[in-house]
């Protein structure tokens, strides 16, 4: 389709004061992939979008989004853009029409092309029944939807999703994208989401695990999967005295997890070893096969926030 | 994509894509203030608070008494005289709500929404400010609708020469209030608002009383305070009540020319403080 990347970050770096927020960030997203950012709350995902989005500008380097510059050319970068914010950025006092013939408008979408945009977006995210329903009555799961069908009201090309799903039950996040692939392979969409639930990266294209303002680790699914997944035993044990007794045991292989322990399965021999001196001790056990999180866990040292929390501060 | 679809991505939205986009802004800004009920109750209740009972409470006072014989303070009666000036006071009201609202839009994300669309800064808060001015004129428009009470004659005339006063007047207090906004980080209700800006502001400006006490011979022993008077002369909304004055019931206090002056003035320099605020975000 064409041979300009959709997104190109040059040697991005941004601090809030002394703080350094990111650090040397270069890639690039080619057309018409999904692309997922993966880090821990706080660690630069929402900084980068912003700079994207041109709300923020970077204090040094280069983003382009299809070419145009984002501190040079913002008006042209951002018609490409669709944004799905953090936080909800819709009109609560405005209906779900409103709120899109708004965005139609501001987007300079015309008239004949906005009527049929804004009807068959809201027939893809399932809500053309509660067009006149002003949005403040709607729940948050209905809102996402909103949002996402707001974003794509205009020819956007690149839709940028900043934790999409936090805050969303189990059946919506699915239902959310359940859309978001729909509407993707219909417009050819390139989409950049950042997350840190690991789950929702294992189908994008190309992951980019960023910490404390720096990339990590920038590959497919598979091949971080390959070079960097380890296998883990996860388990419960019967009590902390015996928890203390693996700690110790093992404590360079041991990290503790939200319901009990990690321990990185070292060799072939280890798994049966392990389970011949610690298996009275342990009341549940999985293993962990190479799974993200387990490469995030080996890249980053630490786990990423479990997936029950309805975390997401963000700056 | 063809070619022709990107040399058209050059050119940028054209101008009547740029105007309808500050038309959707303004709009907006419409659509809420019409489904904010407490904004329309504050818009109706001050003038009658202000009119009816103030006005009408004060209505005898207004006057000297000089031997027995009644005479006025100014050949209007107190109604007449404070009607202006109560315009003014709601367009005050409401210039600043929506400015305010700002802050809102910023802590609830609306603000985002516009901002990474492909409308220019300034428009954006063009559209911002016009649609606070409407808003502000049509409850300026509420308090006209009290004018038989207050005694004051209403012409065509006087009603478009009025209106244009009060859009002024709007759209000067609402980019007031979005530099303000922009100052302020953390929105701690519009009480502090009303308090620290728009009470002050509005007892500063010659509205509840004239600037000079001395305009009859039973008063002239009674000279206001020199900072007092020096605080009315500096604030810019006196010239504006001065000017609604000369339009509604013919009383200048200044210059006739000075109030529209002013008002220019203040949209002018207070709506270039702002964007230059704006913009940064």
């Amino acid at each position: 389709m064409m041979d300009i990347p959709a997104v190109e970050f040059q040697d991005i770096g941004k601090r809030y004061g002394r703080k350094v927020a990111l650090e040397g960030i270069t890639f690039t997203v080619e057309p018409g992939t999904v692309f997922a950012l993966l880090g821990p709350n706080g660690a630069g995902k929402t900084t980068l979008l912003h700079i994207l989005c041109t709300i923020l500008p970077p204090d040094s380097g280069t983003a382009k989004i299809m070419g145009a510059d984002v501190v040079r050319q913002p008006t042209q970068a951002r018609r490409r853009l669709g944004v799905v914010f953090q936080q909800s950025s819709l009109d609560g006092r405005l209906t779900v029409e409103e709120n899109l013939e708004f965005h139609g408008i501001v987007y300079g979408v015309p008239r004949a092309l906005r009527r049929r945009r804004i009807a068959e977006m809201l027939d893809a995210v399932e809500l053309s029944d509660r067009r006149a329903a002003l949005v403040q009555t709607l729940s948050a799961g209905l809102r996402r939807r909103l949002e996402i069908a707001r974003a794509l009201i205009h020819d956007a090309r690149i839709l940028i999703m900043d934790e999409p799903t936090v805050g969303l039950d189990a059946r919506s996040r699915e239902n959310m994208w359940r859309y978001v692939d729909k509407l993707r392979a219909e417009r050819g969409l390139t989409v950049i989401v950042t997350t840190h639930y690991v789950e929702e990266v294992e189908g994008s294209d190309k992951v980019c695990i960023i910490d404390h303002g720096k990339i990590l680790a920038l590959d497919t699914p598979e091949r971080l999967k390959a070079m960097h997944g380890q296998e883990y035993i996860r388990l419960v044990p019967v009590d902390a005295e015996a928890g203390e007794a693996i700690t110790s045991r093992f404590p360079d292989l041991v990290t503790p997890a939200p319901d009990g322990l990690l321990v990185r399965i070292p060799d072939e021999g280890f798994r049966r070893s392990f389970l011949l001196e610690f298996g009275d001790s342990i009341s549940q056990l999985s293993f962990d096969r190479q799974s993200l999180e387990s490469v995030f866990l080996a890249i980053t040292g630490r786990q990423l926030a479990p997936t029950a929390t309805t975390g997401g501060t963000g700056k | 994509m063809s070619a022709p679809a990107s040399t058209e991505e050059q050119a940028g939205p054209g101008i009547i894509a740029l105007a309808l986009g500050v038309y959707a802004i303004w709009l907006r800004e419409l659509k809420r203030a019409i489904r904010d009920r407490g904004q329309l109750i504050g818009g109706v209740s001050r003038p009658l608070l202000w009119v009816l009972i103030l006005g009408i409470g004060l209505n005898p006072y207004f006057r000297g008494e000089v031997y027995g014989q009644v005479r006025f303070v100014i050949p209007f009666t107190y109604l007449q005289f404070i009607f202006p000036a109560v315009i003014a006071l709601n367009i005050m009201y409401t210039s600043v709500q929506s400015a305010v609202s700002l802050i809102w839009d910023r802590e609830f994300g609306f603000l985002r929404e516009v901002l990474v669309s492909p409308m220019p800064r300034v428009l954006v808060m063009l559209g911002k400010v016009l649609g606070g001015a409407t808003v502000a004129m049509l409850h300026g428009c509420l308090v006209l609708i009290l004018a038989r009470f207050a005694d004051v004659p209403i012409y065509p005339s006087s009603i478009a020469y009025g209106l244009l006063l009060m859009f002024l007047l709007s759209f000067g207090l609402t980019s007031l209030g979005v530099l303000i906004a922009s100052r302020v980080r953390s929105f701690e209700g519009f009480g502090v608002f009303s308090n620290a800006v728009i009470l002050p502001l509005y007892f500063l400006s010659s509205s509840i009383f004239p600037l000079d006490p001395a305009l009859s011979r039973a008063q002239a022993a009674i000279i206001y305070p020199e900072w007092l008077v020096f605080l009315i002369e500096i604030n810019p909304i006196t010239y504006a009540v001065d000017a609604l004055r000369g339009n509604f019931i013919g009383f200048n206090q200044f210059a006739p020319d000075l109030g529209p002056m002013v008002l220019v003035g203040m949209c002018i320099v207070f709506f270039a403080l702002a964007y230059l605020d704006f913009r940064r975000g």
